[in-house]
């Protein structure tokens, strides 16, 4: 059995990648199975989703804990999550930078494979969507699935989705990956220590789940806490508002999903707090007079 | 002070008499007369507190709950219907800990529609962590609302209680009820202090989404104070005999069971009648014993296997039924009772508010004896209903 996890954020299409993987295995007369794992869903949220292949009916529920192949779909994951725990010795990781492997640190040194899919996916399919640049990557990396099965799968299932002509550009875009794709071995130099995380006991957990803001080993707990979440790290855009065009009509600022958004004065100036923005766009979607324009968060 | 009054209106007087400070409501038929009483105090400035018409028991629910979290002591009650409605919101009281008292007015749940006695309402909700207790009569049923506070709002329960007293059998008959002094109500029940309200003041969380990282420890500590109210109920037992002179035997009570050799178990009134059936059956000296199971939840599993050690053979009343066969309190009494070798037989009667009557029960007894004696008896029995042959 040929196991692999991916890591993505909400949006990224790490489970449709997932699903596309299994597809393709299948249609090249396997078994295989693809599922995701949500935390509270939430554009930008990191995600995972699993991929599992065999020549026989799998039978296993469980997430996969010991892969054999991790894809990660958004590189600033390397900085808060050990993606590669579990990996199999012999394992390889997939990651989407534009860094060689040999210039990332994986905190051990073991198969990395490379491919820049931001641009990939930005240059053909004028969006930053690269789950199916990754699944190119995949193939060249593993060599656990033809890269025509895949671009097969691809163009039905995204064509059957968002029409025949965005298939196409989704299959190209896994091809063109297929052969940027760089192969090497990652640094291991930094030290990878678990994330920590408030796990109360059933004795310790407080009364019916009720918090205030306190302190624990692993940070703040409770109303407030979210103060330590930052989520720059997430976005690829970032909102810039011109505030000659702005007619203050605060739309902006109302629909604005993580409350980023503040009134500095009484005339109603706004400030975004890049911090908390996850680059999701809502702003620029919702301002009526086109006032606020994303640009690119990392180079 | 002695006064003649109906269930509901000692319902509401034990509400009154525990200072309630918010009661969201929604009437229903034979809840109604609780709440149109409560209305009243509010009304007449015997009651200072916060009355809410709600548009529906959904919100009812979702009212207390919200109050209860703000740190108040929340009162309200229903019926069939609205407890069916509100079961939604009846699955977050519990695990968020929020000690909101809430009788039920036992009635029949559709279909078909009726306004009559059948537990099916409250027994579609034993799962809901809520604790539940079925009461006799009407002074049971006035001190039982004060005794719930005190164990809702004890820190090692901090659960939600409900109360449940038989629709119309108590709810609208009138008997003598000692309505006890408000000094002596006040001094058993202190007024309620949580260590964590929502209050702007000092910004809390509570009834938070929890990913499933933590909501099994949250089930476990859940249980784990349905588990430790056994203890409490007991103790707050104890010390209500003490204070009010009346002692209802905490998790269970039994009557003629020192020497019984076969016994019944009920909940209710049929609890009351069965008193009576069990004297007749002593004088022509029978040894049959009766066994009133108080609270369904916590099911006091360790007390039942205590008390009928002695007998050879038990039967289980049963007020509704679980369509796979036999009703709930039979289910829980065998499985409580596992391992024990007694003969355990099950009699339904008095679903939808069908009378359960003296030859009734006497048949019960009946076909337990049949039943200690070895000889073949059916294991579930509906009594009162066309077409049976018991
Ligand atoms: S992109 Fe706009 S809407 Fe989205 S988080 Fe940032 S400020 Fe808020
Ligand atoms: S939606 Fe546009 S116009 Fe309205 S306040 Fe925001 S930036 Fe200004």
């Amino acid at each position: 059995m040929y196991e692999v996890r991916f890591h993505g954020r909400g949006g990224q299409g790490a489970v449709m990648a997932a699903q596309t993987l299994a597809e393709a295995a299948v249609n090249e007369g396997n078994y295989a199975v693809a599922f995701p794992f949500f935390g509270a869903e939430r554009r930008g949220a990191p995600v995972l989703a699993f991929t599992r292949i065999d020549s026989k009916k799998i039978f296993s529920k469980t997430q996969v804990y010991n892969p054999d192949c991790v894809v990660v779909l958004d590189d600033s994951l390397l900085d808060t999550i050990d993606v590669v725990s579990g990996l199999k010795p012999e394992g390889i990781a997939v990651i989407n930078s534009k860094e060689k492997p040999e210039d990332i640190d994986l905190g051990k040194t073991i198969n990395t494979a490379t491919v820049d899919a931001v641009s990939i996916a930005l240059e053909i399919l004028k969006a930053p969507i690269t789950n199916t640049a990754i699944l190119g990557a995949f193939a060249k990396a593993t060599g656990i699935i033809k890269i025509e099965s895949l671009e097969e799968s691809i163009k039905r299932k995204f064509g059957e989705k968002l029409g025949e002509k965005t298939g196409e550009k989704n299959a190209l875009a896994a091809r063109t990956a297929y052969e940027k794709t760089v192969m090497g071995k990652s640094r291991g130099i930094k030290k990878l220590e678990a994330r920590k995380q408030w796990l109360p006991t059933y004795q310790e957990m407080p009364v019916g789940g009720s918090l205030i803001e306190s302190k624990t080993d692993a940070g703040l707990i409770g109303p407030g806490s979210f103060i330590e979440n930052k989520v720059s790290g997430w976005a690829t855009y970032r909102p810039l508002r011109d505030r000659e065009k702005c007619v203050m009509c605060l739309l902006c600022w109302f629909y604005c999903p993580e409350g980023t958004i503040h009134r500095i004065s009484n005339k109603g100036d706004l400030m975004t707090n890049y911090d908390y923005c996850k680059g999701c766009g809502v702003c620029a979607n919702e301002c009526p007079v086109d006032a606020i324009k994303m640009v690119r968060a990392r180079a | 002070m002695k006064k003649v009054i109906t269930g509901d209106h000692a319902v509401a007087i034990g509400a009154k008499l525990c200072r309630v400070e918010v009661v969201p409501a929604y009437p229903i038929t034979p809840q109604t007369l609780i709440i149109e009483h409560i209305a009243d105090f509010i009304n007449d400035g015997e009651l200072d507190a916060k009355f809410l018409t709600m548009e529906s028991e959904h919100s009812v629910m979702s009212a207390a709950a919200a109050a209860s979290a703000a740190g108040a002591r929340v009162f309200t009650a229903t019926s069939s219907q609205g407890l069916a409605f509100m079961h939604e919101m009846l699955y977050a009281t519990a695990p968020f800990r929020l000690p909101v008292v809430m009788p039920d007015a036992s009635r029949t749940l559709a279909g078909p529609p009726g306004i009559w006695c059948e537990y099916n309402d409250s027994m579609g909700a034993r799962d809901s962590g809520w604790l539940q207790l079925y009461v006799e009569d009407n002074q049971e049923a006035l001190d039982m609302v004060i005794q719930s506070f005190r164990i809702a709002e004890d820190k090692r329960v901090l659960l939600p209680v409900m109360p449940c007293l038989d629709g119309f059998v108590l709810t609208h008959t009138v008997e003598p009820v000692d309505v006890p002094e408000q000094e002596k109500v006040d001094s058993f029940l202190p007024s309620y202090k949580p260590d964590i309200i929502l209050d702007p003041a000092r910004p809390a969380m509570i009834g938070a989404f929890m990913p499933a990282e933590y909501i099994m420890e949250l089930r476990r500590q859940t249980a784990g104070a349905v588990e430790s109210s056994k203890e409490v109920i007991q103790e707050i037992n104890g010390k209500f005999a003490k204070e009010f002179g009346r002692d209802y035997g905490g998790l269970i009570d039994t009557y003629r069971m020192d020497d019984a050799d076969i016994a019944l178990i009920t909940m209710g009134t049929v609890t009351s009648t069965s008193r009576e059936v069990v004297d007749e059956l002593r004088q022509k000296g029978e040894k049959a014993g009766l066994i009133k199971l108080r609270f369904f939840r916590p099911f006091p599993s360790e007390e039942l296997r205590k008390a009928v050690a002695q007998v050879s053979a038990l039967g289980v009343f049963d007020r509704s039924v679980s369509y796979h066969g036999g009703g709930q309190v039979y289910n829980e009494v065998r499985s409580a009772l596992f391992g024990m070798t007694i003969p355990v037989i099950n009699h339904l009667a008095g679903l939808g508010g069908r009378d359960v009557t003296k030859e009734q029960i006497m048949k019960m007894f009946e076909l337990t004896r049949k039943a200690a004696k070895g000889e073949k008896v059916n294991q579930i029995n509906w009594h009162g209903t066309r077409g049976e042959t018991v």
